[in-house]
This record gives structure tokens, C-alpha cells and sequence, in this order.
């Protein structure tokens, strides 16, 4: 499109028009990320015509259309988070000189936006990959990020008997997590929960979290404070089998819940997450066999994304990359 | 736009002077009165019709608030006399300022959006999560309304209510003693700006924002972000400005979350609290380097 605009005259007049009517179009073309494609527009533009000749002329915005142009340009490149190279300075250079305002605007943006570029404790490639498989397995590693030792397992509901679905579930447990469940009282019953949804930049990933409400910290026996007839002197005494003894919190036992597993899975279904469990309950966790086990699409730990037995509802365009959808 | 320039603040003025001035306006009939030199009032032009009260009621209304403000200007001459202010800032140990934990918290906190004067379609609220804390919650939609006016939309913005004294005069937080604000959050996985805004006297100081980055990891574990006060940058109207300086930090007004990351959907933040910690192992006062620029060229 630029070379025919570039090629229909020699005097090559509507630079302004051109430029901008090509802006409002960037992202219909999907070239809206595209830095050679705003290289090229700037490149339409003359070289020297605009570089002021004088001080006045450099401070009052010399050509001030145009410059205003290249300036609502390097502005759109910024919001995409498209970031300018050397090439673009040189450009910019020698079309408005060393002090037009578009050279200050590149020059604003290279300091501040490599600056920003990395900051991201949990980075991400971006942009993020339109499979929804790697984008799961690429938020379920973010959420367990917090504990080293978590081991991330990818099961396929297929190899289990009588499964319906066959999808593929990403599971992240970590051993802490294991000890946990197999401490967990039998008789107590834990919770399939979800669907939550975590986002990676634009995509949105539904995940869920195996549940058990939160252990009861354990009291301390009753004292009068006020009663001086058994003081006890600290000096020679051992630990009495009457003092209890207490594990440190593991990060997995929270305020709200302790969580045993997170996954996310291809149809975000209730069968593929009753698969989740039976994979969970084959690799190690023996005591998911006795354990009573509700799934609840509540939740106190938010809001939860309503989910369907057919799949994920399409109403969104980022919830449906994010996950597939069940071919029914 | 030019003199503007040369007076302070001047990129947003150069950089998008269609963008703020046209963002600023609220109603068209305003339009012939936009002053280049100075500002009107620090809403911008945004409460512009706030309904007028008669004097006699204002005065009703306002004896009626007499009692709880010598109320509180009893326990400021106190303290005063007390003479007993915090000196002791140990390290390691977090000084929580807002809590979210009962509905009270809640008051303290005002939410907008772009919706709220019909520049945008995005939503939010504040609220108690079902475990008790504070829950920010709504659509981001970058959606602009067709109005020829606005050019972009898409955020939603809670913001701490300004310290006061008594019989409403304005206070601010001193923080001096503080190197770090610690939030105990837990969100979706989206990016958040941290606002803080430090409102000076003049009119170009109004708008004196520092913002930094709040990730959040996203999933059912709360995380706990420390970030330094030296990494704030200065913004003024959503401009990065071009002459920086570390954050003045006993001239503190306000804070605010805002969600602006341009992706459309839900977004989702529990926070617990938000404190402030003294580490003096943290040496650094202002994380950007400032280089010494030719003459003229960048912010006067």
C-alpha cells in the first residue's frame, strides 16, 4: 500500500492524510505491532524539506502538521508497546532535524520503554502463543511459581478408562503439597473448585484448585494468668511432653484454604477434572481414594467463571483462545 | 499550548495536545474557555456541575459537622502536647496504613471509571471478598463511546481518600522515614499502576503522580509485593515527565490501584493491606539516571 502511495506521484503530496488514514487501519491488517510497517510510513515523508533552519523555526514546531503526524504515529507505537529501533532516530533525523519534536518523542521513548521492557517478575513472550495448550502449561507454571520444588505433570484424560473427554490436563502439586494431602483427614471432605482465570497478557487461561478449607490452628490449653501458685522457672527445664508442637505454614496452607493441586484442562469440564483427580490419585496421592471429594463451583477464594458440561462459554474472544473448546 | 511549554510541565502539552486538551473538556459548551496558563480547579473541569447549595443550608449543614470536627481538633491539640510522635522505625517490620478487613475500610477508598462521565464503557467497584478483604473488582473495556471527543477509554482507578485535620484542612502523609510500601495482594495475573499522588500548592503540581508497575502473579496464593520508593517515576495527567525527581515523601496525599493494561475483560484484585517498611539496607534514592540534556530541548 505505502510503495503504491510512494509511486503515484512525484511530488507526493497528502503525507498527513496518508499517514494517518493508514494508522487508524494498522490494526485491521494486524500490522498494528509491526515496526518495519511504521518505519515505512515515517520513510514517506521528505528528507530535509522540514529541518528548521533557524531557532525560532525549531522551537515553534516547524511544519507542525507533519510533525504532529509522526508524533500521533510514535504515540500508537507506544501504546502497541512497539518499541523504536537506531534505524527509526536516523530516520526521524533527517526529516525533522536533531531538534524536532518527533526526535524528542523517540528519544522520550527509548529512555523510559526498554527501561519497562523486563520489569515483569513473571515474564512472558509476547507475544503469547495462540496454542492453548502451551498458554495453560505457561499459567499453571506462573501460579506455582512460588513454591521451587513444584513439579508440573501433563496427563492425557485418554489413557484413563472411561473417561469421556479426551483432553490433556495440566497439573502442578509440589511434594509439600503431597505430605499435606496425605495428612489430611479422611473424613474431612476437600473441594474441586473453579473455574478461576489467571491472564497472560491478552489470553486468559481457566484453571482449578483442589481445596480443603483451613486447618484449625491449634489452641493453647487455658491459663489464669492471675494464678501465681504454679510459676514456672524456665532455667533447667526440659521441653514437657505437655508442650505441642507445631510445622511452620507451608505457603500451600493460607488464611482461606489449604490448596492440594492446581490444574487447568483442555475442556475445562467436569469430567476432565474427575480425571484430573483420578491422575492425581495414580501418581501418588493414595489418600484421594478415601478422601470425599466435592466440586463446587463456588468458591470463598473469588469469583468464579461459570462453566458448562459442553466447554467455555464463547462469550469472550479471550476466554475461548485461552482454552479450548469441546467439539461437541 | 507554546507558553504553556515554557512555563513547567510541558510533554503532555507537545506530545498529545489533542489527547488531554479534548480528554479535559467535559462538555462542549466549555470549549471556548480552555486556559492554556493556568488551571481552574484540580478536578480538571470534572465537577464542573456539581449542584449549588443555597448559603443557609451550607451553613446548617456545615454547623452540624462542628461537633465531630472539634472533636478532632481536641485530639490534635493533645497530640500536640503529648509530644510523643513515632521515632523508632524498625527495620524488617511493615506499618500497615490501610487494612481491608470490615466495610469501614471500604469508606475510605473512592473507585471511578471511564463510565463515570460517559468516557468509556469499563466498570469497577471495591468491595469484601468472601474471605473478608478487599476486593477491586470489574470489566476493563477500551471501547470509546462515539462521541467525536474522546479518543481512548479503558480504566478503572481506586484512589485513598486525602489526609485531613480538622475543620477540613487538607494534611498529607509523611513517609520520609519509609523506604519501601508493601502490598499483600492477590490478583489475576494482570499488571496494575501504583498511584501516588503528592498534589502540591500551584496548580502544575496538582497533577504530580508517581507510578510504578504492580505485577501480579495470578492463582490462589497471595503474594506480597515490596516495592522501593525510589523506583517511582513522576507523571503528570498520565505523562511520564521529562524532569524527574525521587518521590517527596512527606508531601503524600493520596494512593490509588488503577487497572489500564488495555486488555478487555474481567479483572480481579483481593488486597489485604497496604503498608510501608523501613529496610536501611535499601541505599538507592532514585533508580533513573538523569543525564544533563543540551539546552532547551527537553522539559523546562
Amino acid at each position: 500500500m505505502i510503495r503504491i502511495f510512494e509511486n503515484r506521484d512525484i511530488h507526493r503530496r497528502g503525507h498527513v492524510e496518508f499517514i494517518y488514514a493508514a494508522l487508524r487501519h494498522m490494526e485491521v491488517f494486524g500490522v498494528h505491532k509491526d515496526l518495519e510497517v511504521y518505519k515505512s510510513l515515517i520513510d514517506v515523508l521528505p528528507k530535509g524539506k522540514f529541518i528548521p533552519t533557524n531557532i525560532f523555526q525549531a522551537e515553534f514546531q516547524h511544519y507542525p502538521k507533519q510533525q504532529q503526524c509522526i508524533i500521533d504515529l510514535l504515540e500508537q507505537m507506544e501504546d502497541n508497546g512497539v518499541m523504536p529501533d537506531p534505524e527509526m532516530e536516523s530516520l526521524l533525523i533527517n526529516i525533522f532535524g536533531k531538534r524536532g519534536h518527533p526526535v524528542r518523542k523517540y528519544w522520550r521513548m527509548m529512555y523510559w520503554m526498554p527501561k519497562f521492557k523486563n520489569i515483569s517478575p513473571w515474564p512472558l513472550p509476547n507475544p503469547v502463543p495462540n496454542d492453548s495448550f502451551e498458554l495453560a502449561k505457561m499459567a499453571i507454571q506462573r501460579i506455582s511459581s512460588l513454591d521451587l520444588q513444584t513439579k508440573i505433570t501433563v496427563y492425557q484424560a485418554s489413557e484413563l478408562p472411561d473417561s469421556i473427554d479426551d483432553t490433556w490436563i495440566v497439573s502442578a502439586q509440589s511434594p509439600v503439597q503431597k505430605e499435606l494431602l496425605d495428612a489430611h483427614p479422611h473424613d474431612v471432605s476437600i473441594f474441586v473448585e473453579g473455574a478461576f482465570r489467571v491472564w497472560l497478557r491478552t489470553a486468559s487461561v481457566s484453571y482449578f484448585i483442589l481445596r480443603a478449607d483451613p486447618r484449625p490452628k491449634p489452641k493453647p490449653p487455658p491459663s489464669d494468668m492471675d494464678d501465681v501458685g504454679n510459676l514456672r522457672i524456665p532455667f533447667f527445664e526440659m521441653p514437657s511432653p505437655g508442650q505441642e508442637l507445631m510445622k511452620p505454614p507451608s505457603v500451600h496452607e493460607q488464611e482461606d484454604g489449604t490448596i492440594f493441586a492446581v490444574c487447568a484442562t483442555g475442556t475445562s469440564s467436569r469430567d476432565s477434572l474427575l480425571s484430573w483427580i483420578r491422575c492425581l490419585e495414580a501418581d501418588g496421592n493414595t489418600a484421594l481414594a478415601e478422601i470425599p471429594i466435592l466440586f463446587t463451583l463456588k468458591s470463598p477464594l473469588g469469583e468464579v467463571v461459570p462453566i458448562s458440561d459442553t466447554g467455555e462459554s464463547s462469550e469472550d474472544k479471550n476466554i475461548t483462545s485461552g482454552t479450548d473448546k469441546l467439539d461437541s | 499550548m507554546l507558553l504553556k511549554l515554557n512555563l513547567g510541565r510541558p510533554i503532555h502539552a507537545l506530545v498529545s495536545w489533542h489527547l488531554k486538551t479534548s480528554c479535559n473538556i467535559t462538555r462542549p459548551i466549555h470549549t471556548a474557555s480552555v486556559v492554556l496558563f493556568w488551571e481552574r480547579d484540580p478536578k480538571g473541569g470534572y465537577l464542573r456541575d456539581k449542584p449549588k447549595y443555597p448559603t443557609t443550608q451550607l451553613i446548617r449543614d456545615g454547623l452540624k459537622e462542628l461537633k465531630d470536627e472539634i472533636r478532632l481538633w481536641k485530639d490534635e491539640v493533645t497530640e500536640h502536647f503529648e509530644c510523643d510522635p513515632i521515632l523508632a522505625f524498625r527495620p524488617g517490620e511493615t506499618d500497615i496504613i490501610w487494612q481491608f478487613n470490615d466495610p469501614a475500610s471500604l469508606e475510605r477508598w473512592v473507585t471511578t471509571s471511564d463510565s463515570d462521565h460517559n468516557e468509556g464503557y469499563s466498570t469497577c467497584d471495591l468491595s469484601l471478598s468472601k474471605g473478608g478483604k478487599g476486593l477491586f473488582t470489574g470489566t476493563l473495556s477500551t471501547q470509546t463511546p462515539k462521541d467525536g471527543r474522546v479518543k481512548k477509554a479503558g480504566y478503572c482507578n481506586m484512589r485513598s481518600m486525602r489526609p485531613r485535620k480538622s475543620f477540613k484542612r487538607d494534611a498529607y502523609f509523611d513517609w520520609r522515614m519509609y523506604s519501601h510500601i508493601v502490598l499483600r495482594v492477590r490478583g489475576d495475573g494482570r499488571s496494575y499502576m501504583l498511584n501516588i499522588t503528592t498534589m502540591g500548592y500551584f496548580d502544575i503540581m496538582w497533577n504530580d503522580i508517581y507510578t510504578y508497575a504492580l505485577f501480579t502473579r495470578g492463582g490462589p496464593y497471595w503474594q506480597l509485593s515490596k516495592i522501593p520508593f525510589s523506583k517511582f517515576f513522576l507523571t503528570s495527567k498520565g505523562r511520564i515527565q521529562d524532569k524527574q525527581n525521587a518521590i517527596p515523601l512527606d508531601k503524600v496525599t493520596n494512593i490509588g490501584i488503577t487497572a489500564v493494561d488495555k486488555i478487555n475483560g474481567p479483572f480481579h484484585l483481593e488486597i489485604d493491606y497496604i503498608g510501608l517498611e523501613f529496610d536501611p539496607t535499601h541505599k538507592e534514592e532514585f533508580a533513573y539516571e538523569m543525564y544533563t540534556m543540551p539546552k532547551y530541548l527537553v522539559g523546562v
